[in-house]
């Protein structure tokens, strides 16, 4: 009796950090810059595994290790569909890919704030001398649409981020309907066999 | 960890693992006893179960098995009972992968399945601490050798020995500690309140067809 007491304390002790086990990758998007981290499910970040990120056509573009907190960041140079993936070198694996549009708008914020800043002074002086005092040229006006767009991305992208972690943390943890569905299939099959046994000898 | 995932192995040992896991489960079934069916299934769902409970160690995270305990309580069954197991888990929790369920069936069931059939005769006869000895010893070496068929099948399907080996070294050292303490527990227990379990257990090879 002391002993299954100590068993079931020993495996309490174990189950105390209960995590699933899968590994999974988060990426996400934001200012055309790609990050996110390798996760197992149910907690934990998978720290110092392997990481490939390669083109659609298996370009490998970057290649390394995840930081302390199972991170990384990585800035492809243009737009372009991204397949990320780590491997723990024991048998886990876990993909992800970020489609070529994540990036739109808001793939160079820099460079986009640069234009504005240039394109400004100049189109500063045409409304000074006619009477509609914002008369953009087109290309300005497109520019700032540009960047109004890159800041509503980015705007989105820090809300979103939150929740698309959320999905990603409970997308494949072990629900307790889940649990309870895999015993009951057990009992089950045990049951179909006992009733196959049965049929086949009858006493 | 011992639930490989798809796309990690090559085919050829994909088709190996598939052949000796579907080759030994029909073996399983036609040794399988009425009698012995409810700890064949308490054995699947606690298999089941145990995967939940992880820990992270370094880069990735282990849990229990079992295979050794099952190995010596249930024989031939480990395979059935590990594969159903396997199977609910793939598909519920997503662990491992349909396409390498024969190799995970044949790398956790098979050490235990082995060690089980080659011990519990002689579980029979001892005390119950003695028995938790050997139990504890069969629990670990049947952890180790998933391991070592882990890094087999990894190593097989070209992924580098440097690569791999010292990740599985470093993941399977505990687990074999766990394994142990947890097998030899159980089986002492069950020693000492069911000594029959094991009475039974190697009865239907005894009468059993020799391939």
């Amino acid at each position: 009796m002391i002993r299954l007491v100590f068993a079931l304390l020993a495996l309490l002790a174990v189950a105390i950090p209960a995590q699933a086990h899968r590994l999974k990758l988060f990426a996400t998007v934001e200012a055309g810059n790609v990050s996110g981290y390798a996760f197992f499910v149910g907690g934990g970040r998978a720290a110092g595994v392997r990481l490939t990120i390669r083109d659609r056509d298996g370009h490998l573009l970057h290649g390394g290790e995840t930081d302390a907190d199972g991170g990384f960041r990585f800035a492809p140079d243009r737009p372009i569909a991204l397949v990320i993936a780590v491997e723990s070198g024991d048998g886990h694996i876990a993909e992800t890919s970020v489609d070529a549009e994540r990036f739109g708008a808001g793939a160079n914020p820099p460079l986009l704030a640069a234009t504005l800043s240039t394109v400004v002074p100049e189109a500063a002086p045409a409304p000074a001398a006619e009477s509609p005092p914002l008369d953009l040229s087109a290309a300005a006006e497109a520019r700032i649409a540009a960047l109004v767009e890159a800041a509503t991305a980015r705007a989105v992208a820090a809300q979103i981020r939150p929740l698309l972690e959320a999905h990603a943390a409970s997308e494949g943890r072990a629900r307790f309907n889940d649990i309870v569905g895999g015993i009951g299939m057990i009992v089950g099959l045990c049951g179909l066999a006992a009733w196959g046994f049965s049929r086949r000898r009858p006493s | 960890m011992a639930h490989i995932p798809d796309g990690v192995l090559s085919l050829p040992v994909l088709v190996a693992g598939g052949t000796l896991a579907a080759g030994g489960l029909a073996l399983a079934l036609r040794r399988l006893d009425d009698r012995a069916l409810p700890k064949v299934a308490i054995l699947a769902a606690a298999f089941f179960v145990a995967s939940l409970i992880a820990i992270p160690i370094g880069p990735t995270s282990v849990h229990l098995l079992l295979a050794g305990l099952m190995g010596l309580v249930i024989g031939w069954a480990t395979l059935p009972a590990v594969f159903v197991g396997l199977l609910l888990q793939t598909v519920m929790f997503g662990f491992g992968g349909l396409s390498t369920l024969g190799v995970n069936t044949v790398n956790i069931a098979g050490p235990g399945l082995v060690l089980g059939l080659a011990l519990a005769p002689v579980l029979t006869r001892l005390s119950p601490a003695r028995a938790g000895l050997l139990a504890a010893l069969a629990g670990g070496l049947a952890a180790a050798g998933t391991g070592g068929l882990v890094a087999l099948a990894l190593v097989a399907s070209s992924k580098s020995l440097a690569a791999t080996a010292p990740i599985v070294l470093a993941t399977y050292l505990p687990l074999v500690v766990g394994e142990a303490i947890v097998t030899g527990l159980a089986v002492s227990f069950l020693k000492r309140v069911r000594p029959e379990t094991f009475a039974a257990a190697p009865a239907p090879l005894a009468a059993g067809v020799h391939p």
